[in-house]
């Protein structure tokens, strides 16, 4: 008993000592990790702009010389003259062709408390047109209560009184959209850091040390193919494992700086969610780093492994995905790997309480796997099929 | 005590079939140095693989010490030091590490393993390159680690495979040297070499395999007499060429 478990150490430590000794793989394992806070950054200037931006809208006015205020009200909306258009969009805004006329009475109509009639005029159906028309629509519509509360103001009357009923409106969709754009990318993100993170450390000692001839002298020697499968196992996924930690406390502490409620969402990665989180991608590593291996050590060379492996990348890329087109999910989607996980990581993001009786099948269904795959792999290292392969 | 029994082993695909071993028999007794002589292709190294246990014969078995290969793999190993035809370095190792991964798997521990570590780095002369990372090591340098990690369990039973290719001549007496040691102790060595001065000056028993049988077996002066020649590698191409006689 004491000699199988140092044997087993020893096994354990040449793998760590070959993984940690391997710049090249180290650096792809922590470039998961740097690369975190780059992404939500730039993931999230992104949405947030497209969420928040107003684009220039240009309008060919007539008589804007009469109502100065409001032209300098509705260019602070990002509402332009045609006039000031740059040569590259003179086209589209010309066939889009809005044309605001102010009459010539406007500044005496204003004076004597007349209603001023500014006509609008565009081709209403025109898909393209209507977000500037309700734009502007809001514009000069804020404009002209703000100058009738004044009034108003000026006559002592309190203007709440014009609002007994006000309604509140809360574009729930924008956010909600935004918000699951961006925890899908996070849960794929962090599922791919599980997959990428070991990835060359699972490749070199399979198929690498096959290449370089000390597969079969470990082979000859008196140990169990049980402990050398499991060794390289936990060598490959110890990374993965450093790689996804990783990838949490950095992502936690870049996503602090992001301001994400100018769109309404919520998003924060606290000490109980990363460790939530960490929980369910555990066994997550050890399954990628078993299929991983289970590929490389089939792979008669060492570029063969290579490609392989990383075709098999894009699976767990592909299954969040899938599930956001999928309407309908079926049960037992919840008891597969990587669909189990991100559906509950989906969970944790939103916030929701999270099942932790889900969590427990998913992972027990992982190592499941994991344990039959190594199975699979103990028996195939004592086939000859691999020891021909060797020579 | 290395016994080989009845060997038969073929290798087919999806066009043909090639037959390595054809009923291989021979014994390598303790305190012996036994060499197996034979041309490229001959079934050596399938031989030594179904000693390993890597591959298992179709008919026929082997023993190592009386533990059937087969039944008792981990066994059979344990009591092995192998030297393989292919061989390769943990790179990103320094030979020490390999030396002690390898006292680890066959079962050395504390004091035990640091001992029976610094004597074969003694004995092969290996200080200087002992904390070195093996990366760029020559091949005769390669080879003596290989050695030290198949010597350092001081095993009952060698079997090496051309073990001097590379070697340069001191190193070479080394291993000889290392050799007879190992045989004046009761050990059981097998090695496999085409060198045949070399084979002529070490072996006690020579084993000359062809087409997967065994062709001759005997002292060098035994199979020199046979071939009806003065030389051994005469005799050898004599008997590989024309078994009249001495196949039986």
């Amino acid at each position: 008993m004491n000699s199988n478990i140092g044997q087993f150490k020893a096994l354990l430590i040449k793998e760590y000592k070959e993984a940690f000794r391997d710049k090249r793989a180290l650096m792809v394992a922590l470039m998961m990790a740097f690369m975190a806070p780059i992404m939500i950054m730039v993931m999230s200037k992104v949405v947030i702009e497209k969420a928040v931006d107003k684009p220039p809208v240009y309008i060919k006015f007539t008589g804007a010389e009469y109502a100065p205020k409001l032209m300098a009200h509705l260019k602070k909306e990002n509402l332009l003259d045609f006039a000031d258009i740059p040569e590259k969009d003179k086209a589209i805004w010309d066939e889009r062709n809005i044309v605001i006329n102010i009459p010539e009475s406007y500044s005496q109509d204003m004076a004597d408390g007349k209603t001023i009639k500014v006509h609008l005029q565009a081709d209403f159906n025109d898909k393209a047109v209507s977000p500037p028309v309700r734009r502007i629509n809001n514009a000069i519509r804020d404009f002209s209560l703000s100058i009738g509360y004044k009034r108003l103001l000026l006559r002592g009357v309190d203007i709440r009184l014009l609002n007994p009923v006000k309604l509140v409106e809360q574009d729930t969709s924008m956010p909600d959209a935004t918000f699951i754009m961006i925890s899908m990318m996070m849960g794929l993100y962090m599922i791919m850091a599980a997959f990428m993170s070991g990835l060359s450390v699972a490749i070199d000692s399979s198929a690498g040390e096959r290449e370089r001839n000390v597969l079969e002298m470990l082979l000859c020697q008196p140990v169990s193919t049980l402990k050398i499968v499991l060794a390289k196992l936990c060598g490959a996924s110890t990374i993965a494992v450093i790689g996804v930690a990783l990838v949490l406390v950095l992502s936690s502490i870049s996503v602090g700086f992001v301001d994400l409620t100018k769109i309404g969402a919520t998003f924060s990665l606290g000490f109980t969610k990363g460790l939530t989180l960490f929980l369910l991608l555990l066994p997550i590593c050890f399954f990628a780093s078993a299929c991983q291996l289970f590929l490389a050590f089939q792979a008669k060379s060492f570029k063969e492994a290579q490609s392989t492996v990383s075709m098999v990348i894009a699976i767990p890329a592909f299954v969040p995905f899938v599930l956001m087109m999928m309407d309908d999910r079926p049960q037992w989607l919840d008891w597969v790997p990587i669909a189990g996980q991100s559906l509950i990581m989906e969970d944790v993001f939103k916030g929701v309480e999270v099942n932790w009786l889900a969590i427990l099948a998913t992972s027990g269904v992982t190592i499941a796997i994991t344990a039959g795959l190594v199975a699979i792999l103990t028996q195939k290292l004592k086939s000859e099929k691999v020891v021909m392969a060797l020579s | 005590m290395i016994e080989v029994n009845n060997l038969h082993k073929s290798f087919k695909d999806k066009k043909n079939t090639v037959k390595a071993l054809d009923g291989l028999s021979f014994t390598a007794k303790d305190g012996e140095i036994t060499g197996i002589l034979g041309p490229n292709g001959a079934g050596k190294t399938t031989c030594l693989r179904t000693l390993y246990g890597l591959l298992s014969a179709d008919e026929g078995f082997a023993t190592i010490d009386g533990i059937k290969v087969t039944e008792e793999p981990l066994k059979a190993r344990a009591r092995l030091g192998i030297f393989p035809d292919k061989f390769g370095l943990y790179e990103r190792l320094t030979a020490y590490e390999q030396i002690d991964y390898f006292a680890s798997i066959h079962g050395l521990t504390g004091d035990n393993k640091k001992q029976a570590i610094e004597q074969v780095i003694k004995d092969l002369e290996l200080e200087e390159l002992a904390h070195r990372k093996m990366v760029g090591f020559s091949q005769g340098q390669r080879m003596k680690v290989t050695l030290a990690q198949a010597l350092v369990h001081q095993p009952k039973n060698f079997v090496l495979d051309e073990p001097t290719r590379g070697l340069d001549v001191m190193s070479t007496r080394i291993l000889r040297k290392h050799l007879a040691k190992f045989k004046e102790k009761g050990h059981c060595i097998l090695f496999s070499s085409h060198v045949m001065q070399e084979v002529a000056a070490l072996c006690d028993r020579v084993i000359i395999v062809a087409n997967g049988k065994l062709a001759a077996q005997g002292t060098p002066q035994e199979l020199c007499e046979l071939a009806g020649e003065t030389q051994l590698e005469e005799a050898f191409v004599k008997l590989i060429g024309s078994d009249e006689g001495v196949a039986a």
